[in-house]
């Protein structure tokens, strides 16, 4: 565990050394704020709004960073051929994709968080509640971004780095769809589509913007589910990412 | 390791979550969504009996007394707000917030579909590491 930790911790200092981080934090936080400055016209309940939206935002946020972090990573390793020496002597592929993949976890982690400070200084500034769910909201999202990182590094593996982030959105956008939905696109093939849907995850889970714009309360221990449902697929994309990269020649 | 994979490969296909995937709406049972069903029942006879009401009698629904045509036209905004327009307690299931309460957050029957899905999930996880680790020896 020790070589791994060493390696993500290696790998955060060379992620926050690059400007695309930077970039799209900034650009949460600018959403952020000019959600903030829209004027609520007297509307009541206004604060909904900015939840729903911020949240919205940092969902975003979390695949923009997702795409971000992790879509260079290795194919700039092997670009530069920093990835040969690595494999070659203190690190398995294992440990050299768990590495890469902490390391931008942690990055992402702590940029949801600055998101999560963020929207909640602009419900302060316009006199509104924080509820008391946003962090652990944020906290979903942030495992929905963990889950989409794993869904990159997979991709980083088999394809070319500019399919990459097509196929992540993509993945993105079917993942959020029902699975009437879904089989709708091609009702011809219900089977098949079904099949499909089965292998992408149910996003609807790790959305609670909506209870929480409108003060529902949720069960605590649905957080915890939800946090496992999340943290079970993303195991499954690294285990696939693992096994592409295990059989790919780096030669 | 051959027949491993074969045992995890008919484990999962035996289980029905690997093979069946759902909305909240299909799995939900009848209890849950019959709560819309009837309410929205009482509510079409209520609307009925408001109708019926105002037809026969020549009494304003909204402040009660006997008015002339002219007068019964101006509340007519109001009288739909009335009859047609009604009011649920916040926060409760209707047909309305349907959609609201098919959310996973608030389905507790699919809960149980959800901690099923992740352990087949870290199955699937488990067996295709063991699997690629047995490949990547075999090349060895």
């Amino acid at each position: 565990m020790k070589p791994v930790m060493t390696f993500a911790l290696m790998t955060l200092r060379n992620l926050l050394r690059r400007r695309t981080i930077w970039g799209i934090s900034i650009v949460i936080l600018l959403a952020l704020f000019g959600l903030g400055q829209i004027p609520g016209y007297g509307i009541s309940n206004e604060g909904r709004f900015i939840l729903d939206f911020g949240l919205f935002g940092l969902e975003i946020g979390a695949l923009l960073l997702a795409i971000g972090l992790a879509a260079n990573i290795y194919p700039r390793d092997k670009e530069q051929k920093t990835v040969m020496p690595l494999i070659a002597v203190p690190l398995s592929r294992g440990q050299y994709l768990m590495g890469r993949f902490i390391g931008a976890a942690m990055v992402q982690a702590a940029a949801m968080l600055v998101g999560c400070i963020g929207l909640m200084v602009i419900l302060l500034m316009n006199g509104l509640n924080i509820p008391v769910d946003l962090f652990p909201a944020t906290c979903l999202l942030l495992v929905e971004g963990w889950f989409l990182l794993a869904v990159v590094f997979f991709f980083s593996f088999w394809t070319s780095p500019p399919l990459n982030a097509p196929l992540t959105v993509l993945l993105f956008i079917l993942s959020q769809m029902s699975v009437s939905g879904f089989i709708n696109i091609l009702p011809g093939a219900q089977g098949f589509m079904r099949f499909l849907r089965l292998l992408l995850p149910h996003m609807d889970v790790f959305h609670i913007k909506d209870p929480i714009a409108h003060g529902v309360g949720i069960p605590g221990i649905y957080f915890l589910l939800a946090a496992l449902y999340g943290l079970a697929y993303m195991a499954f994309m690294l285990s696939l990412a693992l096994a592409v990269f295990r059989s790919r020649d780096l030669k | 390791m051959k027949y491993l994979k074969l045992v995890i490969l008919l484990i999962l296909i035996s289980l029905t979550g690997c093979r069946i995937d759902y909305d909240i709406e299909e799995v939900a049972t009848p209890e849950y969504l019959g709560e819309i069903h009837e309410h929205d029942n009482v509510h079409a006879e209520t609307e009925d009996n408001h109708e019926h009401v105002t037809d026969e009698t020549e009494v304003c629904p909204v402040c009660g007394d006997i008015h002339d045509q002219e007068h019964v036209n101006e509340h007519d905004s109001t009288t739909i707000s009335a009859s047609s327009r009604h009011v649920h307690d916040a926060g409760e299931r209707n047909h309305g917030t349907e959609w609201f309460f098919n959310q996973p957050w608030a389905a507790k029957f699919i809960w149980g579909k959800m901690i099923r899905d992740s352990i087949i999930l870290i199955i699937l996880a488990v067996a295709i590491l063991l699997a690629s680790r047995f490949r990547l020896r075999k090349k060895r």
